[in-house]
């Protein structure tokens, strides 16, 4: 297994937010992690990369320990991670902002390969590269960001809700790009509440109830779940 | 007219270290999130290098003023290290500790130094005539190097892997260590340069203030002022209001005195904050 979470528990003050989950990552695929608002999503991938500190439980990466690791080391490890609500640097240009991506990269002809292949996969940021990141729509800020953790050249990415407030021809378009992603070998962790899309995309998938696995399987499994069906797809 | 054109060139002057000061100040604002109250003592400890190696030790005065730059870049980085890391998620922790670091470094001084005005001999004589206005070459010095250090600064944060990274730092602290990049770098870098471009102003200007242990004051006042009247957050912001101010400052010390120009100086501070509370260049555009 490329990356492996063992019984983690993160606690915010006095809410514990996972309670003993465990999850698993194959070098390969896509695998989804869906759930309610509040359910815990978010916390799971700010845990893997760092973010929040674990109170119990472990998280292996190529079988080594990352839990306790700061932020940067854990980048430097080969995992990006594109935050909940996307947060591209609002004053920095698309270009701008694609390097940072690659902060800890050091070939410097290698980083302009992955950013020849960003603008590749997303011609609109080519056309845009001196734009501020402000200035652009909810959906370029969201290719912005996964071209940005792309820029790592990252062993596996991790997406906290891509298609969140874009519109329906806009979410088909990250689909796209998230199944392109994996299918060039690397491997996805999409956190998502659209279970439509996600268990679609998905080959493996993790259902989080309040902070808890409430059930995982093949996507294909899940889509036929009679619960899932009720709970996340609308009958 | 003779005398409006002398002000303006010493406005000038006023303008060029003002900036120096306000820019470190937003510098550290900006990517760690703390006021520094120290940073007026991070001026006059620069000066006291200058008293110190020029005019005690007679060490060249350049030596003394690159002294000032790099001794007190560093105690920045001791402040980052040992008061702001510790304290990063309390930003009135980190301001009460600047408080409380700033009383040290005077007291310091007070004790090395004595309470009276440090005599700082000028490093040289020269003047130059511009259309009729003298302009001392101790004076001409100020502005050239700080022109210099601002441009170098800008090019180093337009142009370089770790200028962008202080950007990008000071716009989202969080997403840029998933970009790989360390908040204990970032914070360490954004000290060294904000204090020591404090330590640069305070030891080019030496010579022509007569430092005290206590000139830090009216330091930190001004550059509030600026950083307001700027827009907190704003580099380019901190320039122009620099300029704006030294201007504002110096016509009226020389036309009426220097108390009313205190008085307008803060009258202009609020009456920016009344028409754009986010200051001249606040939250539009950032570091
Ligand atoms: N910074 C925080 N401080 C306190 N509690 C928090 C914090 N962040 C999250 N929580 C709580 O932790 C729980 C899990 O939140 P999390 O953000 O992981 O959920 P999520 O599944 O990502 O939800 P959403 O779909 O709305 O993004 C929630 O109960 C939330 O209220
Ligand atoms: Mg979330």
């Amino acid at each position: 297994m490329l990356l492996e979470i063992r019984d983690i528990e993160v606690r915010y003050q006095k809410t514990v937010a996972l309670r003993g989950v465990s999850m698993t990552v194959p070098a390969g695929g896509i695998v989804t992690i869906i759930g309610a608002n509040g359910a815990g999503k978010t916390t799971s991938l700010r845990a893997i990369s760092g973010l929040e500190p674990l109170t119990r439980g472990e998280i292996r990466f190529d079988d080594a320990r990352i839990d306790g690791l700061a932020p940067e080391e854990i980048v430097r490890r080969g995992i990006a991670h594109v935050p909940e609500g996307r947060r591209v640097f609002p004053d920095l240009t698309v270009e701008e902002n694609l390097h940072t991506g690659a902060f800890l990269r050091t070939d410097r002809a290698a980083v302009q390969a992955s950013l020849t292949e960003v603008f590749d996969h997303f011609p609109r940021l080519a056309e845009r590269r001196r734009q501020w990141a402000r200035s652009m729509s909810g959906g370029e800020q969201q290719m912005l960001a996964i071209g940005r953790a792309l820029m790592s050249a990252p062993r596996v990415l991790l997406l906290d809700e891509p298609s969140m407030g874009l519109s329906p021809v806009m979410v088909q378009e990250i689909a796209r790009i998230v199944a392109d992603i994996s299918g060039r070998g690397v491997p996805v962790v999409l956190v998502e509440q659209n279970a439509e899309m996600a268990l679609r995309l998905a080959q493996y998938a993790y259902v989080l109830e309040t902070g808890a696995v409430a059930l995982e399987g093949p996507a294909a499994d899940l889509r036929e779940n009679a619960h899932v069906r009720r709970a996340y797809l609308g009958g | 007219m003779d005398l409006l054109w002398q002000t303006a060139v010493n406005a000038t002057y006023a303008a060029s270290y003002m900036a120096l000061i306000a820019v470190g100040l937003v510098m550290i604002f900006g990517v760690m999130g703390v006021i520094n109250f120290a940073h007026g003592e991070l001026y006059m400890l620069g000066a006291y290098c200058v008293v110190f190696l020029y005019a005690q030790e007679n060490f060249p005065f350049l030596l003394a003023v690159a002294a000032g730059l790099v001794f007190v870049g560093l105690v920045g980085i001791v402040m980052e290290r040992t008061m702001f890391r510790p304290l990063r998620d309390n930003p009135l922790g980190g301001l009460i500790a600047s408080i409380g670091f700033l009383l040290i470094l005077q007291t310091l001084v007070v004790f090395g130094f004595g309470r009276r005005m440090g005599h700082v001999p000028p490093s040289t004589q020269g003047k130059t005539e511009i259309f009729g206005a003298i302009l001392t070459h101790q004076r001409l010095f100020v502005i050239v190097a700080a022109i210099l250090l601002l441009a170098a600064l800008w090019a180093f944060l337009k142009r370089s892997k770790f200028g962008r990274a202080l950007r990008a730092c000071a716009q989202d602290a969080e997403a840029a260590s998933l970009q790989g990049i360390s908040l204990n770098q970032t914070a360490r870098m954004a000290m060294f340069i904000g204090a020591g471009l404090a330590g640069v102003a305070g030891a080019l200007t030496a010579p022509l203030v007569s430092p005290t242990p206590y000139i830090g004051h009216s330091i930190i006042v001004t550059a509030f002022i600026i950083i307001i009247v700027g827009g907190v957050g704003s580099l380019e912001g901190a320039v122009i209001a620099a300029v704006l101010y030294a201007f504002v400052h110096t016509f009226v010390t020389t036309f009426f005195d220097g108390v009313i120009a205190n008085i307008v100086g803060l009258a202009l501070m609020l009456a920016v904050l009344i028409v754009r509370p986010t200051g001249l260049f606040g939250a539009r555009e950032r570091a």
